[in-house]
């Protein structure tokens, strides 16, 4: 099962998706943390995720780029928290697939896809504040953008959490 | 208590106003409304700028949830009229990020005390929780 989870900023839908990973059932849960701690915010950031996930049972594995180079034992229920930044990581960082970030994040999920039971991944919605941004944040949003409509395609379920409740876009609601 | 959501310039007011025969009288706008306004009245209009104005009064994140629980505390059958924010790339400003953020994790706790969450978009309500 694939599932999408998408929403805007501060709408609980990383808690959303945790509880339907622990709700897959699954002995093997694996969190793949893609937000690289550049600083002290991004650092809060993590360990309050880390903190909201404590009593779940996920083991947790950090792929800032390259989601291909994972590899995954049977049985697994996968959770990646979130798109938004593997996206940012593979535009910006040195070792970043840079033109080439569609490409490699998608090879990356199909790999994981493949691999997994369950695949569920956490996105972002950042595309209506209606501002024109410079040439570099809208490639950036473009990407984005583009692998969540690609990954929707793929996906068994697409699910909106617009302030903790999830509206289901695609695929039934269980 | 019901909370009403949507972008901005959705008509969401009128939407509230349409289903509850209530008029603008009953309405305190979360701008500049008086803390017995905020208690009282039926409507609380741009919710979302009151966290806003509470936030730029107070930083602390504490403060302004605790003023936020005083007033449904007081007036539980309010409807909450609130822009939804948070669709958009992280804000430069520090504070903006601090506002976006905080107006996203009490606006889950409004949804989840709420008996009726309404989503507005074009003037179109429908009711996603309730």
């Amino acid at each position: 099962m694939l599932m999408l989870v998408t929403g805007g900023s501060g709408s609980g839908k990383s808690e959303f998706a945790e509880n339907i990973a622990v709700s897959c059932g699954s002995d093997n849960l694996i969190y793949i943390a893609t937000m690289f701690p550049y600083d002290e915010e991004a650092f809060k950031k993590v360990e309050r995720h880390k903190i909201m996930r404590k009593d779940k049972n996920f083991s947790t594995m950090e792929c800032f780029t390259n989601l291909k180079k994972i590899s995954l034992p049977k049985g697994t229920t996968v959770l990646l928290d979130c798109m938004s930044n593997l996206v940012a990581n593979e535009m910006y960082q040195r070792d970043g697939a840079k033109e080439l970030t569609f490409e490699c994040v998608l090879d990356g999920v199909k790999s994981i896809k493949n691999e997994a039971d369950n695949f569920i991944i956490v996105t972002n919605e950042i595309f209506s504040d209606g501002i024109e941004y410079d040439v570099e944040t809208e490639k950036y949003l473009s990407n984005l953008g583009r692998i969540n409509e690609a990954i929707g395609n793929i996906a068994d379920k697409i699910v909106e959490v617009v302030y903790t409740i999830p509206i289901y876009q695609k695929g039934e609601k269980p | 208590m019901i909370f009403v959501i949507g972008g901005e310039y959705q008509g969401k007011l009128n939407y509230v106003l349409n289903l509850t025969k209530l008029k603008r009288e009953d309405m305190v706008d979360g701008v500049c409304g008086s803390e017995k306004e905020l208690e009282e009245k039926q409507i609380i209009y741009n919710f979302h700028l009151l966290i806003k104005r509470l936030l730029k009064k107070d930083e602390n994140i504490e403060f302004v949830e605790g003023k936020i629980k005083d007033i449904i505390q007081k007036n539980p059958e309010v409807i909450i009229i609130s822009n939804e924010i948070g669709y958009g790339v992280v804000p430069i400003d520090k504070f903006d990020r601090k506002y976006r953020e905080l107006a996203g994790r009490i606006s889950c706790e409004l949804a989840k005390e709420a008996k009726e969450v309404h989503r507005v978009i074009c003037g179109i309500g429908s009711i996603i929780k309730g």
